[in-house]
């Protein structure tokens, strides 16, 4: 349970920090869009996903996101990739061009698409991955549901209650730590009475995790009464209007983070649309003068 | 069984920034078949002792051994951590916490079925726990969640010594109790030292120390700054451990000061001190 440090926030004071939560979710938008957007000529694609990816690179050093945690997490999600790559080789697709045969199993021939495919997708996955991390590493999870109640508010015309969404994500947020410690703590008791959460068959380590999950519930249960009483007690008003000890603020870096990300964003899009409209540029073809297989 | 700690040293979260070493060089002796306290102001790493004890926690470098067990950073030697925890059971601070299932009686068989003991044997042997508690029958049918805090705890207690260890840790007993519910639960841990257990107690209350322990260690800063009997430990300064005088010593030393010879290396409870009262007379 101690290695859950993926995405946790890390108190630095960079450039990345600085900026406003409202402006990190808008920019973290663009930055997916760009990671899903794709060119028709396989190499294009990939040379653009691998300039975003050292961009993102860029970012996490900027933001000394620790690029250790990042590999942590991806060697957590080794079976992911595997379970993928088994299924772009195997389940055929008649979008993959059928001239290239990688290899054959037993007759079943393996296209180099296959491979492809498969690899557009982690990139993809990794980068998101990336984009999340560095959001939620260098954002407090406060100034994160602000953020997320600014852009909510526009909801309100329609009576949606956002500033409650805020509050309720917010505590939710507030208690993942207290939950963690809680888990810990009930997991170091159930092995004093002999549950072995690590080792065992499927069904013993099922009861195992009753015997966590149960207590658990209970214990956040009785937190959540306490905490409502103790909200009311103060004199919480959901309907109320409230005012707000730290406002968020637009920076001049934030318009220069917008800029860089809208220049990003632009380069990607036109070379995206000229692609796929116009004219088919194959990068590779471009710099070294050879066509590449596919 | 006996409990050595050889240069026991233990870090939390050890080799990233936010690194904390919570026990330094702990050389420690626990006397079987005894109680001994643990003291210390918040953060002095007594909890984190406890937790090396039966291997929830794997030190960074020195040994506990405990019995025939050990306890080390050596992968090789900590395989049968399984049985150690049987033969020294921890008891939480707020044990109640754990309960889970559906009935008393099954919960307290619970770790029992744990070590391979089958159900109606579980069961027996849950009920002898429970009565050891002193827990009605009427209870064993019903749902851990309904009864009162107190009766909570002795629940969650009998469901450790049902295992019958040899040795018991308990980690703030009594935090949150009524002093009635107090005094129960202390006077089950006096019983199951008579029993012939050894008794470890973690606590912040100076009069447990001081009524029912035989051997007192003192925490500060990870390390073990003070080690031997109540008395001697209230005797001496204990103004540098941060830590407070029990009531009935404070007692006993205003009369003192009014004149009166009295034996303090013999008082623990009230009743001695009303003993040598009475052969004043």
């Amino acid at each position: 349970m101690n290695n859950l440090t993926f995405g946790r926030y890390s108190p630095f004071n960079t450039f990345i920090h600085k900026l406003d939560p409202r402006n990190k979710i808008f920019l973290m938008i663009v930055l997916f869009v760009c990671v899903f957007l794709k060119v028709t000529v396989w190499s294009s694609t990939l040379i653009m996903a691998g300039t975003l990816f050292l961009f993102m690179i860029c970012i996490m050093l900027i933001s000394k996101v620790s690029v250790l945690s990042l590999l942590k997490s991806l060697g957590a999600m080794w079976l992911l990739f595997l379970f993928l790559l088994i299924i772009y080789m195997f389940v055929p697709n008649p979008a993959y061009d059928k001239t290239h045969v990688a290899f054959t199993i037993n007759n079943y021939p393996v296209y180099y698409d296959a491979f492809i495919q498969w690899g557009y997708i982690v990139i993809r996955l990794v980068m998101m991955l990336m984009v999340t991390m560095i959001l939620t590493s260098t954002t407090k999870p406060m100034d994160l549901t602000y953020g997320l109640e600014w852009y909510l508010t526009p909801l309100k015309i329609v009576k949606f209650p956002s500033h409650i969404v805020a509050m309720t994500l917010s505590i939710a947020l507030r208690f993942i730590p207290t939950l963690i410690d809680e888990t810990n703590r009930i997991i170091k008791a159930q092995s004093s009475r002999g549950v072995d959460f690590n080792h065992g068959g499927i069904f013993k380590r099922f009861r195992a995790i009753f015997a966590l999950i149960i207590p658990l519930f209970v214990s956040a249960i009785t937190r959540s009464e306490e905490l409502s009483d103790a909200m009311e007690a103060r004199g919480y008003d959901p309907y109320a209007k409230r005012s707000r000890y730290r406002k968020l603020q637009f920076h001049l870096c934030d318009l220069l983070a917008l800029i860089v990300a809208i220049l990003v964003f632009g380069a990607i899009l036109t070379l995206v649309i000229y692609n796929n409209h116009f004219v088919q540029v194959d990068i590779i073809y471009w710099i070294s003068g050879v066509r590449p297989i596919l | 069984m006996q409990i050595k700690i050889n240069n026991l040293s233990y870090t939390y979260l050890a080799k990233t920034p936010n690194e904390v070493e919570a026990l330094h060089d702990v050389n420690l002796e626990i006397p079987e078949g005894k109680i001994t306290s643990i003291i210390g102001h918040t953060g002095s790493g007594k909890s984190t002792l406890i937790q090396t004890l039966n291997g929830l926690l794997i030190p960074t470098s020195g040994e506990v051994h405990v019995g025939e067990y050990v306890v080390t950073n050596k992968k090789k030697k900590n395989k049968k951590i399984k049985d150690l925890r049987k033969s020294l059971a921890i008891v939480f601070q707020f044990p109640e916490y754990q309960l889970f299932e559906e009935t008393v009686e099954k919960d307290v068989a619970f770790g029992l079925k744990n070590y391979g003991v089958k159900e109606p044997e579980a069961i027996k042997l849950a009920h002898k726990a429970l009565n050891e508690v002193g827990i009605d029958k009427s209870f064993y049918k019903r749902s851990p969640f309904e009864l009162s805090g107190g009766e909570k705890r002795r629940v969650a207690i009998a469901g450790i010594i049902a295992l019958n260890p040899d040795i018991l840790v308990l980690d703030e007993p009594t935090a949150g109790l009524d002093p009635l519910g107090s005094k129960i639960i202390l006077s089950l841990v006096e019983k199951f030292n008579k029993e012939g257990k050894t008794i470890i107690i973690v606590t912040h209350d100076m009069n447990i120390v001081l009524n029912y322990s035989d051997h007192v260690v003192v925490m500060n800063d990870g390390k073990v700054a003070f080690e031997g009997t109540p008395s001697t430990l209230f005797n001496g300064d204990i103004s540098k451990y941060s830590i407070d005088v029990p009531e009935l010593f404070k007692f006993v030393k205003i009369l003192e000061s009014k004149g009166m010879k009295l034996d303090i290396s013999k008082i623990r409870t009230l009743d001695d001190l009303i003993n040598q009262l009475k052969e004043k007379r």
